[in-house]
């Protein structure tokens, strides 16, 4: 069991902090905010070409890395640390699911997937029905990254289909979180293939979220522990006291147990006999724990972002302060995960634990 | 020498084996008994039990085959545990002496101490208990009071001792006492090992609030030591006693955490058995308590791999406080939850306060967040320590 990066995955994540360092500036991210997109589309063009993000999880044969889930996972985590405003996260899913797939339109739509040139969303909150042909009609929102895709994954029943931005009328949604877009779907009899499964599908999705999840977190609480140590008031640094210490140390327990969770998540998924989520044993199954990561970082990361406003006190209640971009980011997170009810009784189920 | 290490598989059935082998007959009332909450149960028999294990070779599997052990990998002692508490062995009488004075002596003893009390450890002859805490010295163990003094060849050692678990059924006593009267705080302690059978020694035991007592006070009234029972220097009693508890919790967590599985599967099959699982929030609770066992096994996996230096992990140690503050608020809440899923016929206890599992797990599990380092010592440590921040004004 790797728990840990591996050297491969640590020169990873070194490039792409350097990468960020450079990139994801507040001043660019505040800048493609403000954008018509919503995304840096610099930012985009030097993590698809330079750094070759996008084909990390492609086979050789078709052009990319040959990496597996756990880079993408690294690769998640950092640009999420620094909410760099891209689509990668959705088109890295997309590119996923595409490599596992043997559907010819997977063949076809990689390698502009790979570079960078076409971007692709999965749709999960879809109100669809089938057609006698196949093809799709009806309505989805939350569609994250919705207005850049250029093909959309959609979960109908057990099936993964998808669905080419062509045939689909896209309208942009302004959202609460503003370093990450989305867009609701119209469709009208828009021709879908299969490509996969729609439960793996959800699975590694809910897991990169988690992974993203607690790279804010982890990044928050730095950030909030490092301005404890600093800020001074009735003559000593905030962070000796014990009110505030005691806190920092209850969230450091629960980011740990965040990492735990999306550590091994990412490592069940990455394995191959977990292709089928439901055959295994519910300790080591990704269908319990693809949903236990995304309740346990999403909860957790929302919790450090609101104790990060709090602890940073007036200044952390301004626009101009970066806590309000990751308070707004872990409650849109979790609450597009869907509702900690909702969660735990799935993992009930999937752990035999409730009738 | 190389150490042959069996297929893990193979020695998991070994394991299983010998257990289904020997935990019979006699030691067959001994299934369930033991270990927090039940620490005062069956201890003459337990002890029989300890030395059966160590004919076993069940002992020190971790040790290297130089200090006596069998040099087993951190996967195969886990496995131990696992299958250990599997198969509702009972709590170890000796765990004291193979969990926290073995490892002690191994970093710190000197050879002579090594080959003196390891093979009694080993062979389950000689039984420990720790002589740390005393009333003024609780959280803030620097206080301690217990004075030792070296005249004429030997050590004369008086105080009192507090929470001792198991001390009436000891040999022995690792004593952190102070020997430099004139040295304050953490300077001139010393790590002192003193035979618990002799006169002067006197252990009251402590009722619990489960009515129940698995604690001891114990008292030196003029104690004496041989003079070279010291472990380290005189005055460095402080740095070997930190050394005990950071090896405290080692692989032994899988074996709690199993002990951890087996009773929320009780709490888990109560509910069923009398609808609590049709409420909703008892429902809820009980998912998440399934998700924190889940999270603590991944997080004791990842932090044995962070001790082996398989990863960057933390500062040094911490592990080991976020682990504690994790289970003991875990094992607290499960407590809450196995007599809230229990609901009014919770209430009733047997005769002579003969309290049911859920009530005992429900009582014992506040002791949980206080011994080895409250939660707010562990809080104030995982604030220092990993997080860095100031120490309070003092």
């Amino acid at each position: 069991m790797e728990f840990f990066d591996t050297p491969e995955q640590e020169a990873l994540r070194d490039a792409l902090r350097s990468f960020t360092r450079k990139h994801a500036t507040p001043e660019r991210v505040r800048a493609a905010m403000a954008s018509q997109t919503g995304i840096d589309e610099a930012a985009w063009k030097s993590l698809s070409n330079d750094l070759g993000l996008l084909g990390l999880a492609v086979p050789e044969s078709v052009g990319g890395a040959g990496a597996g889930f756990a880079e993408v996972t690294v690769a998640v985590e950092e640009l999420g640390r620094v909410l760099l405003p891209s689509p990668y996260a959705s088109s890295a899913l997309v590119v996923l699911l595409l490599a596992e797939s043997v559907a010819p339109l997977a063949e076809e739509l990689l390698p502009g997937l790979a570079d960078g040139s076409l971007v692709g969303a999965p749709a999960w909150h879809a109100d669809l029905s089938v057609g006698a042909d196949g093809s799709l009609t009806g309505t989805a929102g939350n569609v994250v990254d919705g207005a850049a895709a250029d093909v959309f994954l959609i979960a109908m029943g057990r099936d993964l289909l998808a669905v080419r931005a062509s045939a689909v009328t896209v309208t942009p949604q302004p959202t609460l979180d503003q370093t990450r877009p989305q867009a609701s779907l119209r469709l009208d009899a828009a021709p879908a293939v299969r490509v996969g499964e729609s439960a793996r599908a959800l699975a590694l999705h809910r897991v990169l979220t988690a992974a993203e999840c607690l790279a804010g977190a982890e990044h928050c609480l730095d950030v909030t522990v490092g301005y404890l140590k600093t800020r001074e008031q009735f003559g000593r640094p905030i962070g000796s006291f014990q009110a505030l210490k005691h806190r920092c140390a209850d969230l450091a327990v629960e980011v740990a147990a965040a990492r735990s969770a999306v550590r091994a998540a990412v490592w069940t998924a990455a394995l191959p006999e977990h292709a089928h989520p439901e055959q295994a044993r519910p300790e080591v199954s990704l269908a319990a724990l693809a949903p236990l990561a995304a309740l346990v970082a999403s909860r957790t990361f929302t919790r450090v972002t609101g104790e990060m406003i709090q602890l940073h006190g007036g200044i952390g209640f301004t626009w101009e302060h970066e806590a309000h971009l990751y308070f707004k980011r872990a409650k849109s997170s979790q609450l597009l995960l869907g509702s900690d009810t909702a969660l735990r009784a799935e993992i009930g189920r999937v752990a035999g634990l409730l009738r | 020498m190389s150490v042959s290490v069996p297929d893990a598989e193979a020695f998991r059935a070994e394991v299983r084996d010998w257990l289904a082998t020997n935990l019979t007959g006699e030691f067959a009332t001994l299934v369930g008994r033991g270990g927090p909450g039940r620490e005062h149960e069956f201890v003459e028999e337990r002890i029989a039990w300890e030395r059966r294990l160590g004919e076993g070779g069940w002992i020190g599997l971790g040790w290297s085959e130089e200090d006596g052990g069998r040099g087993l990998p951190w996967s195969h002692q886990v496995i131990f545990y696992e299958e250990y508490a599997r198969a509702g062995a009972p709590g170890r009488a000796g765990h004291v002496g193979e969990q926290l004075l073995g490892p002690t002596l191994i970093m710190f003893g000197s050879s002579e101490q090594k080959q003196r009390y390891l093979p009694g450890i080993l062979s389950g002859a000689e039984m420990w208990c720790q002589g740390y805490s005393e009333p003024g010295a609780g959280s803030d163990l620097a206080a301690v009071k217990t004075r030792a003094e070296l005249r004429d060849g030997q050590w004369h050692v008086d105080g009192q001792k507090v929470w001792t678990s198991l001390a009436q059924f000891a040999d022995w006593c690792f004593v952190l006492a102070r020997t430099d009267a004139a040295a304050e705080r953490h300077h001139g302690l010393s790590y002192l090992l003193v035979p618990m059978r002799q006169p002067g020694v006197d252990v009251r035991p402590i009722v619990q609030l489960t009515g129940t007592s698995e604690f001891n006070e114990v008292f030196f009234d003029d104690v004496r030591a041989a003079a070279q029972d010291i472990v380290g220097a005189p005055g460095d009693g402080w740095q070997v006693a930190m050394g005990t508890l950071a090896v405290e919790r080692g692989v032994s967590t899988f074996g709690q955490q199993m002990g951890f599985r087996q009773e929320f599967e009780a709490v888990l099959a109560a509910a069923h058995a009398n609808g609590a699982i049709d409420d909703p929030q008892l429902a809820a609770r009980l998912v998440e308590a399934w998700i924190g066992l889940q999270v603590m096994h991944w997080t004791a996996l990842a932090t044995l791999g962070a001790r082996l230096g398989a990863g960057p992990g933390n500062a040094p140690g911490t592990e080991a406080n976020v682990a504690k503050l994790m289970w003991a608020s875990w094992h607290r809440d499960l407590g809450e939850l196995a007599v809230d899923v229990g609901g009014p016929e919770a209430t009733l206890t047997g005769p002579d306060y003969d309290l049911t599992d859920a009530q005992r797990l429900f009582l014992f599990t506040r002791s949980d967040t206080i011994y080895g380092g409250s939660n707010e010592i562990q809080r104030n440590v995982i604030a220092e320590r990993l997080l860095g921040l100031p120490r309070e004004a003092r």
